[in-house]
C-alpha cells in the first residue's frame, strides 16, 4: 500500500536530521541507518534530531526494513509517488520536509554505504552548527572509482567556479535548513536534477549563493557499490553533465570572472587516513572498444561539435591500439569546452549530443587508467591535481570560446 | 607592491627568497620559525605566505591549519625539499606547493597565480 508519509513519533520539529535516499536499498539500508543512530545519539544527543528515509516507493521492502530497525533517534518515510523515481526527486521531498521541521543541520548520506561510522555524521553536521551552510566529504576513494568525479565533475566546477570542492558528487554531505530553502525556490530544476544530476546541481548552487563551503574528512575511505566506469552509465553521464552544462548557460556571470582556484575550508584534520578502498576492476578492452565505436556511431555530431584541431588529434587517437594509447589532458579539456558550446547552441538534440561524448570519455577514461596503473592512491590524485592546473589554465579560452561563437 | 611573507628556518633561503622576490618587484617579510606566525600575518598582512613543511620546532601542516582557520582567503604555498608530505592529506588546504630549488622560476608563477586568482569569497 503505498504512504506518501509515516512518522510513528510523529515528529513536528527537529534541530538536526540525518537523511538517507534509496530506491530498492532493502539490502543494504540497514546499516547506515544504525550507524546514523549511534552518531546522533554520541555527538547530537542534546538536539532534537530524526532520520529520514527519502524513498521511490520502493517495492522491495525498503521502507519495511527501515521503520523496522531498533533506533533511539525518531525515523520519518517519505517517498515519491507511485512511479516516479529519481535522486533528485527524493531531494525535493526532503528539502519540503526539512523546512517543514524547521531544521537547522541535514546530513545526507548514501543507502548503500558500508564504511560509514558515527564520525561521519558529526563531522558531516557540526559545520553546520559553525559558520557553514554545506559540507563535501573528503575521503580516499579507489584511483578508479567516480571516473565521472575526477574528469568532469571536479575539474570543472574547480576551473569554472573557483572552488576546489574534490567530491562534489560524493552523495553524502551536509547542507543547513536555509539552504534547503534556497534549493526548494531556486528555478533551475530540470529533469536532470530530478535524477542524478541532483548532487551536482546541489554544489554548484551552494557555490553560486556563495554559500560557506567546507570539506569533511571521513577518516575512512568510501565503500560502497563502485562500478565498473566502462560499464553502463548513460543515464547518470547525462544527467550529471546535462545539468553542468545548464547551470553553466545560467551562471556565465560568475564562472567568467573567476581566475585560478582558491582551496576549500577543511573541518576534521586529524582522522587518520590509513584504510586503502576496495580495488574497483576495469575492463581495458571494453573501454578501448566504446571508445572506436564512437567513430561509426557519432562521427557527425562530433563533425559539427569539435573545432578542427581537436578533430583531427581525435582521428589520430582512434588509430591508436591499447598498447600505444594516449588521451591527452588538454585534448579533453577543448573537447568539453567544445561540447559546452554546442550544448548551449542546441546543435543537435541535446540527448545525442551527450550520448556522443560517451565514447570519448571511455578514451579519456582509458587513457587515465594506463598513465595511473602503477600510482599508488594519493599518487593519482596528485595527477588529478596536475589535470586540474591544465582546466584552469584553459579557462581564458573557455570564456573566449563560449563568447565569439566560432562554429566547428 | 604586493608583500610576500616567507616562513623557514634555512637561513640561506629566507635570504634567496628576499633577493630574488625583492628583485621580481614584491615587498618580502621573514620568519625564522612558526612562533607568534597568526600574530605577525595580522600584524603584517602579507598577500602570501610562503611556508616551509620540515621546521626544526614547526610542522607547516600544522601552521598552515592554524593559518586556514583564522585567514581563510590568505594564499599559502607549500614549499619543501621533500615530495612526501603530499602524502599527508592535511596538504590539499594549501592554495599551491612546490619543491624547493635555487630556479624560483615555478614559485613566482605560483606567487603570481595566487595574487591573480578571483574567486568570490565564502
Amino acid at each position: 500500500m503505498f504512504e506518501k508519509e509515516v512518522n510513528p513519533d510523529n515528529v513536528k520539529e527537529a534541530e538536526f536530521v540525518v537523511a538517507i535516499p534509496s530506491y530498492n536499498e532493502a539490502d543494504s539500508i540497514a546499516y547506515p541507518v544504525q550507524q546514523a543512530d549511534k552518531g546522533i545519539s554520541a555527538f547530537f544527543g542534546n538536539m532534537k534530531s530524526v532520520i529520514i528515509n527519502c524513498d521511490n516507493n520502493s517495492q522491495d521492502g525498503t521502507k519495511e526494513i527501515f521503520l523496522g530497525i531498533k533506533t533511539d533517534t525518531p525515523k520519518i518515510y517519505i517517498s515519491t509517488e507511485p512511479g516516479i523515481t529519481g535522486k533528485g526527486n527524493n531531494f525535493r521531498n526532503l528539502f519540503q520536509k526539512i523546512v517543514d521541521l524547521k531544521a537547522t543541520g541535514v546530513v545526507v548520506v548514501d543507502a548503500d554505504l558500508k564504511s560509514i561510522t558515527p564520525l561521519w555524521i558529526k563531522n558531516l553536521g557540526d559545520p553546520l552548527f559553525q559558520d557553514f551552510s554545506y559540507v563535501a566529504p573528503l575521503y580516499i576513494r579507489h584511483k578508479y572509482d567516480g571516473t565521472i568525479t575526477n574528469s568532469i565533475a571536479y575539474p570543472l566546477t574547480r576551473s569554472l567556479y573557483g572552488r576546489r570542492v574534490r567530491q562534489p558528487i560524493g552523495g553524502d554531505f551536509g547542507f543547513s535548513g536555509q539552504l534547503a530553502q534556497t534549493y526548494l525556490q531556486n528555478n533551475t530544476w530540470t529533469d536532470a536534477v530530478s535524477n542524478f544530476g541532483i548532487d551536482i546541481w546541489m554544489t554548484t548552487i551552494a557555490i553560486n549563493e556563495n554559500s560557506p563551503i567546507c570539506q569533511a574528512f571521513m577518516g575512512r575511505p568510501k565503500i560502497h557499490r563502485a562500478k565498473d566506469p566502462g560499464s553502463d552509465l548513460g543515464p547518470m553521464f547525462r544527467q550529471v553533465l546535462g545539468t553542468i552544462f545548464d547551470l553553466m548557460i545560467k551562471f556565465y556571470p560568475f564562472w567568467s570572472n573567476v581566475k585560478w582556484s582558491k582551496p576549500t575550508s577543511i573541518f576534521g584534520f586529524g582522522l587518520g587516513e590509513t584504510e586503502t578502498p576496495p580495488p574497483v576492476s576495469v575492463n581495458k578492452d571494453v573501454l578501448l572498444k566504446r571508445f572506436q565505436e564512437g567513430f561509426t556511431l557519432y562521427n557527425q555530431i562530433w563533425e559539427k561539435v569539435l573545432l578542427k584541431a581537436a578533430k583531427t588529434k581525435l582521428q589520430e587517437i582512434g588509430k591508436m591500439d591499447e598498447e600505444q594509447f594516449d588521451f591527452p589532458t588538454n585534448l579533453w579539456v577543448n573537447v568539453l569546452i567544445d561540447f559546452a558550446v554546442a550544448y548551449r547552441d542546441k546543435i543537435c538534440t541535446r540527448e545525442e549530443l551527450l550520448d556522443s561524448l560517451i565514447p570519448i570519455y571511455m578514451g579519456k577514461t582509458l587513457s587515465f587508467v594506463k598513465k595511473t596503473a602503477r600510482m599508488s592512491i594519493r599518487e593519482s590524485e596528485a595527477f588529478i591535481e596536475e589535470e586540474c592546473t591544465q582546466f584552469e589554465a584553459a579557462k581564458n579560452l573557455f570564456v573566449q570560446r563560449w563568447n565569439d561563437k566560432e562554429t566547428a | 607592491m604586493a608583500k610576500i611573507l616567507v616562513v623557514d628556518d634555512e637561513e640561506h633561503i629566507r635570504l634567496l627568497y628576499s633577493e630574488e622576490l625583492s628583485e621580481a618587484g614584491y615587498e618580502v617579510i621573514t620568519a625564522a620559525d612558526g612562533y607568534k606566525l597568526i600574530e605577525k600575518i595580522e600584524e603584517q598582512k602579507p598577500d602570501v605566505v610562503i611556508l616551509d613543511i620540515k621546521m626544526i620546532d614547526y610542522n607547516g601542516l600544522d601552521l598552515l591549519q592554524k593559518i586556514r582557520n583564522k585567514f581563510y582567503n590568505l594564499p599559502v604555498i607549500l614549499c619543501t625539499a621533500y615530495d612526501t608530505f603530499k602524502e599527508d592529506i592535511k596538504s590539499i588546504a594549501a592554495d599551491y606547493y612546490v619543491i624547493k630549488s635555487f630556479d624560483l622560476t615555478e614559485l613566482k608563477n605560483k606567487i603570481s597565480m595566487a595574487l591573480d586568482a578571483r574567486v568570490p569569497s565564502s
